[in-house]
């Protein structure tokens, strides 16, 4: 993966780059030849179930061996490497909490396992704990926990050692919409208050679009779209336009004027963000003498993109 | 780093103070970037030893986690300390006479080597098995640690923790037996090598149960069904055994008498003294050559500790 440039013009190296990776279980492709960089920021993965989001993410870690091609983190060959670890954070989608010790004892005991000496590590995990909004529940055992405040827990536990890069695998699994919105706002914090890169995975195209900087789709062990999630939410923008009556006049005068539309039976679909739209619809509108109930902006879901996407995109 | 994730970290550093008038300054320190020392493999490795030991004895867990690690360990100690109530009764009742009756360091695990064995059973599981069972090993293997390196890591701190329960009720037989005689110092010089006897002997028991102990729970994420198996090993191949060799006889009888799982780590133990403990004495396997057990010994330590190395090996470096 070669360097590209930040906003100053200063080559930047990826921080997890994935080379040709492919990783093959039996007669099951789970990655296919997959090329990508991971830049400083929040980046989605996204895809359906079984896509290779959580093996991409094993590789990167070095808990799977790639069966072709490579795994670079923080410039290094992940499948050899165990001490990048040291700069890494992991938050696994299923449960990996035990029941019967305390999140203190616990953070502070995987901040040691990552390295940091017993002090230190009491240290941080009071202040993890704090960031995570568990410091007052920190001595209790995590059996009594809610499923809300071990998600906390697990994101923790990722966080204790201050790493360069986290991986977050389906951070708002088993989360009400309550719990899932302060989740996001927790990972959205960790980047921009802490400066922690994140690598956000998830099947939910909305929990993506709020909190990530850049977006990568994979269908079937394949890239098949990257890029900066505002690219991805242009073309995801439209304009409503519902009208009393008149709706065959107005399409025309649209059509007339190089517009695609979209008649839906709730009303008539402009797509685009471009400010001039908005000009086009008034005049069409004018002119069709439509008398006009509603124009609204509207976006469209990532997954209604995605269903239009073709076999496969460049990066 | 971007410049905006630098400045991002940097004021996460910063201190934000609020002045309340007339009653001093408070910091709210928030999160803060660490930048002390990372101490890699070496610490991450002492981590997963540290909370092997304290797991094994169940030290920062509840009531419950206590009582099946120290009942064994007290009934260890107990054992001893009435063989050295014993020892000091005989030598003050018999006279130096009875010391050759006395109860000796060799006699303690043939005596109390099943309660050793229980323990092992018990307690090793303990180390693996909710590990697996909840995940927390997928915690540990992102951080910097093979999966050799956290084996080898609960293998240590059980072996450490077998160490200690031992040799500390050898220790209490010992001190009782010095105490226990008129005169201490000459008792010390005469028998001062029943100390390394004594290290030695309890090594090879808890390197035994330690191994045998760590394979089984490495096969299974219910405890219970590692203890169970565990303790049918051990207490089962006894009598099997033991009747099987008797009815067989000659050379064959003696091979299956070595199949006695309890009995391997005693016949290393019986060498090291010199002696012969209650359980092998009739067992056919000590007619065997004194290496043929010694090696037999090591191939159940071996090959059951190659197994559950890998079993937990990575593929990295």
């Amino acid at each position: 993966m070669s360097p590209v440039s930040d906003v100053e013009g200063e080559p930047v190296d990826p921080l997890v780059a994935a080379e040709s990776l492919t990783k093959h279980y039996g007669d099951v492709v789970a990655l296919d030849g997959v090329s990508f960089g991971i830049f400083d920021g929040i980046t989605g993965i996204l895809g359906e179930n079984g896509a290779g989001k959580s093996t991409a993410i094993k590789i990167f870690l070095g808990l799977l061996q790639p069966t072709s091609g490579r795994a670079m983190v923080l410039g290094k060959d992940s499948s050899r490497s165990v001490t990048v670890r040291e700069r890494l954070g992991y938050m696994p989608e299923h449960d990996c909490l035990p029941r019967n010790v305390s999140a203190a004892e616990l953070l502070t005991h995987l901040a040691e396992a990552s390295g940091l000496p017993p002090s230190r590590a009491r240290t941080r995990a009071a202040d993890t704990l704090r960031h995570a909004g568990l410091f007052e529940e920190r001595y209790r055992p995590i059996g009594g926990y809610s499923t809300g405040m071990k998600q906390r827990v697990k994101l923790a536990q990722a966080l204790v050692h201050d790493p360069r890069m986290v991986f977050l695998d389906e951070p708002t699994a088993g989360l009400d919409p309550a719990g899932r919105e302060e989740m996001l706002d927790l990972v959205r914090k960790t980047h921009r208050e802490f400066g922690i890169s994140i690598l956000l995975s998830s099947h939910l195209m909305a929990d993506v679009e709020r909190t990530c900087d850049r977006i990568l789709v994979l269908q079937s062990g394949r890239l098949v779209r990257s890029g900066e999630v505002s690219g991805f939410t242009a073309e995801t923008e439209s304009v409503f336009i519902e009208v009393d009556s008149g709706r065959e006049a107005v399409v025309a005068q649209l059509e007339a004027r190089g517009v695609t539309v979209r008649v839906e039976r709730s009303g008539l679909h402009v797509d685009g963000a471009d400010e001039s739209i908005y000009d086009l619809v008034r005049d069409a509108v004018v002119d069709a003498k439509a008398p006009l109930r509603r124009m609204a902006p509207r976006r469209r879901a990532l997954a209604e993109l995605f269903m239009h996407e073709g076999e496969e995109v460049e990066p | 780093m971007t410049a905006a994730s630098a400045d991002a970290r940097g004021r996460a550093v910063a201190a934000e103070a609020t002045t309340v008038a007339g009653s001093g300054t408070v910091f709210d320190i928030g999160y803060q970037s660490y930048d002390g020392p990372r101490e890699g493999r070496a610490r991450a490795r002492m981590a997963v030893f540290k909370d092997g030991v304290r797991t094994a004895l169940g030290l920062g867990r509840g009531v419950r986690a206590k009582v099946l690690p120290w009942t064994f360990i007290i009934l260890l100690v107990s054992i001893a300390f009435i063989m050295a109530l014993v020892t000091g009764a005989m030598l003050r009742l018999g006279g130096p006479d009875a010391a050759a009756h006395m109860p000796s360091h060799s006699d303690f695990y043939g005596i109390a080597s099943i309660f050793f064995f229980v323990f092992s059973a018990v307690v090793a599981p303990e180390l693996l098995c909710p590990d697996r069972r909840d995940g927390v090993i997928n915690l540990y293997l992102v951080r910097p640690l093979t999966g050799s390196d956290y084996i080898a890591a609960r293998w240590l701190a059980f072996l450490a923790v077998s160490l200690g329960v031992a040799w500390l009720p050898q220790l209490v037989l010992l001190v009782g037996r010095v105490m226990g005689n008129p005169d201490p110092v000459g008792y010390l010089a005469a028998n001062w090598l029943d100390i390394p006897r004594i290290l030695a002997s309890g090594a090879a028991l808890a390197v035994y149960t330690t191994t045998l102990g760590m394979l089984v729970a490495a096969f299974t994420t219910r405890r219970a069904y590692a203890s169970v198996f565990l303790v049918g090993l051990f207490v089962i191949t006894t009598p099997f055994t033991t009747g099987l060799a008797s009815e067989i006889g000659g050379t064959a009888g003696r091979w299956i008498s070595m199949f006695n799982l309890s009995n391997i780590p005693v016949h290393v133990n019986d060498l090291i003294f010199n002696d012969v403990s209650g359980i092998t004495r009739g067992a056919p396997a000590r007619e065997l050559p004194a290496w043929v057990r010694v090696a037999w010994y090591f191939l159940w330590v071996v090959v059951p500790g190659s197994v559950l190395w890998g079993r937990y090996r990575r593929p990295i470096s």
